[in-house]
């Protein structure tokens, strides 16, 4: 690892060294949406299974039709649809809790991981990544509903004059600052998190407050890099929307399949690159001669940085 | 030079007034026979009403003051010595009959959770002279024809001392003063705007030997005789106005406010509104009996789409002009109202309000589908005046129809709403899902006041309608029900028609008895579901050992079931598809409730499709209309391919944000 080489770009090559567990995370991800929406594709085949009605859902999009199929007594309450999904979405989280601290550690090694230590940093971790997890819902849920509630009075303010474009302008630039104050905040526990795993912190109170430190010294690189990475996420999103729409033929499932997949697939691997450049940035802050005294780091056969 | 042309033609307005008037001989009261406003050179209603009117609005308190002189003339044929008035503005005070119903349906419109007093309406009688009679202010009692509700202020009546006869006039003078609301079902201010909608006492309607004068309830709407209205309004300066008629006048006052006057011919209501904001787009649409100017008020952040209100104003006005008969109006007021207000989507006598959108995309067709929709009730109820209160459908429903039809004549059946990304949806696509909870809970055929609720009002009157009239053309025709349009309009514009003036017109016009269908469509609750129940295809030999099938060789028996699910009765195709690709056409009458069809042939049944021609709007499920013999898995696995992704987006951002 360069210490010059910007952080993104630090990012960037420890996610391509390590591709391996965005692929698990991937099929992780994918496995359990499938679990998710297992009950409405059956709901769905039930009612569309055999009627040439479904031909305006499979050779087009027609919304009536869908909105017909969802009110159909047989397809069954909408919640029997969208349960499932939520559980398996916080079941994907709770995964993500689980194993984050093994893919970490990885991240900070220069060669492959040994599965043992990866599901070794996993088991030492996961209480104090759920403890970082409480911290983090306190203090983000605070500052996320005192600006809501600020934005959500500006919004009101902006609805009594007759501009009509000004209330909308307030909510996006407002919620687009609070999602970069919460980017910051995640920034801070994302360094916090790669302390407690690098550093076997236990306390997870003096990993939050190192976190703290260190984003507040580097505090302009590291949230550069956090919302250059978001903005390509973005991109990426967009993109594939619009490949979707521009080149998938409306009843090729195949085709919006693989476009769908490789779209999440991507947007997956922007959350990793950011988790990445957290560690880059950590290690080189390790390396760097500091002030305050630090811990060997265990589970390292070579040098830190590469 | 403007105001000089103006004072002209007020001076012409009135020599019409002298040279053509009905005038009662002895108080030599009359109704004007103006035809200032209309593309005739006679009038073209028979005008009960002349409402002369001055009123002043107070744009910080939202109130106006008026005087209102209303002549009324007496064709009832009978002598009358009561005269009920509608108040409509009454209705929005907490124990009125409006909110009370509001409050108990509650599924949609204004939050009735607490009561808000910016919600309060008022429209107070301050005095009220009969001429010859004296002032009968004192004696005006509140009725509650509908319901036992003490409290509801929305009509009241006199009694005068000596009756009119038949053929006579009477002259009331009427001072008032309203409170607006901050808009509710359409009329009050919303921040410096004002949509003055039901504001002015309002004499019922003499309707089949009784007075017809329903309170304000919260679904239903408004129901008033022709006449002339000639309207003076002041306002401050600096609000740009929009009402319905003509503009005759305009006169700036010392005081900083303005004076605008305006007349209508043949209407039977006056709306209009003040805001500073609004920009004006002027169109002109040349109809068949002369051109019509076209005033659309623009918010100023909807600018852009001026053009878009303009053109699809137009477009109805060919189409109803050639389907239907002609607008002969000479004017057609588009409001673009207040944003985040409840004023638009309504209709008034030549002026319309719609509503949108500074973001609102091209490929969503919700300005196209307001304006067309307010304006086709230029036609079901500013012409062909129903009573609104007790045949809603009359007026919303075959709006909804004319609206299906014409939209989707412009935009595309499957496109008349929503055209955009590779989404589709259609307006027959919105009537069907708007039907749908609500398919058998009311008949068409109702009172307005006494649905289950809202939504079975808005889903029986203008969906269920709609789709039964569309499903009627099915049955006699798409030409033949377009004539009979053309009749029903042309026979019963600028009068009063009752339901069975309608049915009748159809039966006439088709030459068919049509009771069959109307007593299930509009005077029932039948439900229409047809379904294919089962397809079963063997061989003919299947007792053979050893048998081996062919395809094009090996001899079948199909049988295919077809069900009568719902308790409609309507005689359906059937199409049945073989493998090889014969197809056969299938009558069904519908009587029983199930019927099953035999083939013996070289081919197995493929599919089975009830209603091929996809003509029984009516049908609540068209999922099971067809039935194929093998599952196509496809479209559900296209749709759990998009649910899917959504999913994993949830979680990932779930996870992105908390881990």
């Amino acid at each position: 690892m360069n210490g010059k080489t910007s952080l993104v770009a630090a990012g960037a090559a420890i996610v391509r060294r390590n591709k391996r567990y965005i692929v698990w995370f991937y099929l992780l991800n994918l496995a359990f949406a499938h679990f998710g929406a297992t009950a409405f594709s059956d709901a769905a085949h039930g009612i569309l299974g055999h009627s040439l009605y479904a031909d305006k859902l499979l050779h087009g999009f027609s919304l009536g039709v869908f909105l017909e199929m969802l009110v159909r007594p047989e397809f069954g309450t909408l919640p029997s649809a969208t349960h499932p999904a939520m559980m398996f979405a916080v079941v994907f989280f709770l995964a993500s809790l689980m194993f984050m601290p093994g893919v970490l550690l990885g991240y900070a090694s220069d060669h492959p991981l040994p599965r043992d230590e990866f599901y070794r940093a996993c088991g030492r971790n996961v209480w104090r990544f759920v403890r970082l997890f409480l911290f983090f819902s306190v203090i983000a849920g605070i500052v996320a509903g005192i600006l809501f509630g600020g934005l959500n009075a500006l919004v009101s303010a902006a609805d009594k004059t007759s501009n009509e474009r000004l209330p909308f302008f307030t909510q996006l630039v407002g919620t687009v600052i609070i999602l970069v104050v919460l980017t910051v905040i995640r920034m801070w526990f994302d360094v916090a998190q790669t302390d407690a795993v690098l550093r076997d912190q236990p306390a997870v109170s003096k990993s939050i407050v190192a976190g703290f430190r260190k984003v507040r010294r580097n505090f302009g690189r590291l949230l550069g890099s956090y919302l250059v990475i978001a903005i390509v996420a973005v991109a990426v999103l967009m993109a594939g929307i619009l490949l979707w729409y521009a080149i998938v033929p409306p009843s090729s499932v195949l085709g919006a399949f693989i476009i769908g997949q490789a779209t999440m697939l991507l947007l997956l691997a922007m959350r990793f690159w950011q988790r990445a450049t957290a560690v880059a940035f950590y290690v080189r802050e390790m390396t760097e001669p500091v002030a305050e005294e630090t811990r060997p780091i265990p589970g390292f056969a070579s040098p830190l940085v590469s | 030079m403007v105001v000089g042309l103006r004072v002209g033609v007020c001076l012409l307005a009135a020599l019409s007034v002298t040279a053509f008037a009905q005038t009662d001989g002895a108080a030599g009261l009359a109704i004007p026979a103006t035809t200032l406003a209309i593309n005739s050179a006679t009038p073209l209603s028979q005008r009960v009403v002349a409402y002369d009117m001055d009123a002043k609005y107070n744009a910080k308190t939202h109130s106006l003051d008026a005087t209102e002189t209303l002549t009324y003339h007496n064709l009832t044929g009978q002598a009358l010595d009561t005269f009920p008035f509608h108040l409509y503005l009454n209705g929005f005070q907490p124990t009125s009959t409006w909110i009370r119903e509001g409050k108990r349906w509650n599924s949609y419109g204004p939050d009735l959770g607490t009561w808000d007093v910016k919600s309060y309406g008022a429209e107070e009688i301050k005095s009220f002279e009969v001429v010859g009679q004296g002032d009968f202010t004192s004696q005006l009692q509140f009725i509650h024809p509908d319901d036992e509700n003490k409290d509801d202020r929305t009509v009241v009546q006199v009694h005068l001392s000596k009756p009119i006869p038949p053929d006579g006039y009477v002259q009331f003078k009427i001072k008032f003063h309203d409170q607006f609301p901050e808009t509710l079902a359409r009329t009050g201010w919303n921040r410096n705007s004002i949509l003055g909608g039901q504001w002015f006492p309002k004499v019922g309607v003499w309707w089949h030997g009784a007075w017809n004068c329903h309170q304000f309830h919260y679904d239903t709407e408004f129901f008033a005789d022709f006449g002339v209205y000639d309207v003076k309004l002041t306002v401050p300066q600096y609000e740009v106005i929009g009402a319905s008629g003509i503009e005759v006048g305009s006169v700036n006052n010392a005081d900083g406010t303005k004076t605008v006057t305006y007349h209508g011919d043949d209407i039977h209501d006056f709306a209009w509104t003040a805001s500073p904001h609004y920009l004006i787009y002027n169109d002109t649409f040349q109809g068949s009996m002369g051109p019509v100017k076209l005033r659309i008020l623009m918010q100023p952040a909807h600018w852009g789409q001026a053009e878009r209100h303009a053109r699809i104003a137009k477009e109805t006005m060919e189409h109803f002009d050639r389907w239907y008969g002609p607008y002969p109006y000479k004017t057609l007021t588009i409001v673009d109202p207040e944003p985040g207000s409840e004023a638009g989507g309504m209709e008034y006598p030549t002026f319309i309000t719609g509503g949108t959108t500074w973001y609102m995309p091209k490929g969503v067709l919700l300005v196209e589908d307001v304006v067309e929709h307010e304006f086709g009730h230029q036609y079901w109820y500013g012409m062909v005046a129903t009573n609104e209160f007790e045949d809603a459908w009359m007026d919303e429903g075959i709006n909804q129809y004319t609206q299906i039809k014409i939209m989707n004549s412009i935009f595309g059946a499957s496109t008349s709403i929503i055209n955009m990304w590779g989404i589709t949806a259609g307006q027959v696509d919105e009537a069907r899902f708007g039907l749908e909870a609500v398919a058998d809970l009311d008949p068409i055929a109702k009172n307005g006041w006494q649905y289950a609720d809202s939504n079975s009002y808005g889903g029986i009157t203008y969906f269920k309608t709609a789709l039964s009239l569309l499903t009627l053309e099915g049955v006699i025709g798409e030409d033949t029900m377009r004539r009979a349009m053309h009749t029903y309009f042309m026979r019963y514009r600028f009068t009063h028609p009752t339901k069975e003036d309608f049915l009748k017109t159809i039966e006439e016009v088709s030459g068919q008895d049509l009771r069959w269908y109307f007593n299930q469509a509009i005077y029932g609750t039948q439900v229409l579901d047809y379904e294919v129940l089962k397809i079963t295809s063997a061989p003919v030999d299947w007792y053979k050992e050893n048998l081996s099938e062919k395809k094009g060789e090996t001899e079948y028996v199909s049988n295919v079931w077809v069900h009568r699910k719902g308790e409609f009765v309507i005689p359906i195709d059937v199409e049945v598809k073989f493998d090889n690709g014969d197809r056969v056409r299938e009558h069904w009458d519908g009587q029983d409730r199930w019927v099953r069809y035999a083939y013996q042939k070289k081919a197995k049944v493929e599919s089975v499709e009830v209603d091929p021609d996809h003509k029984v709007y009516l049908d609540r499920n068209n999922f099971n209309n067809s039935r194929t013999a093998e599952p196509n898995g496809d479209p559900a696995r296209k749709l759990a391919n998009y649910w899917t992704c959504i999913i994993q987006f949830f979680a990932q951002f779930l996870a992105w944000w908390l881990v």
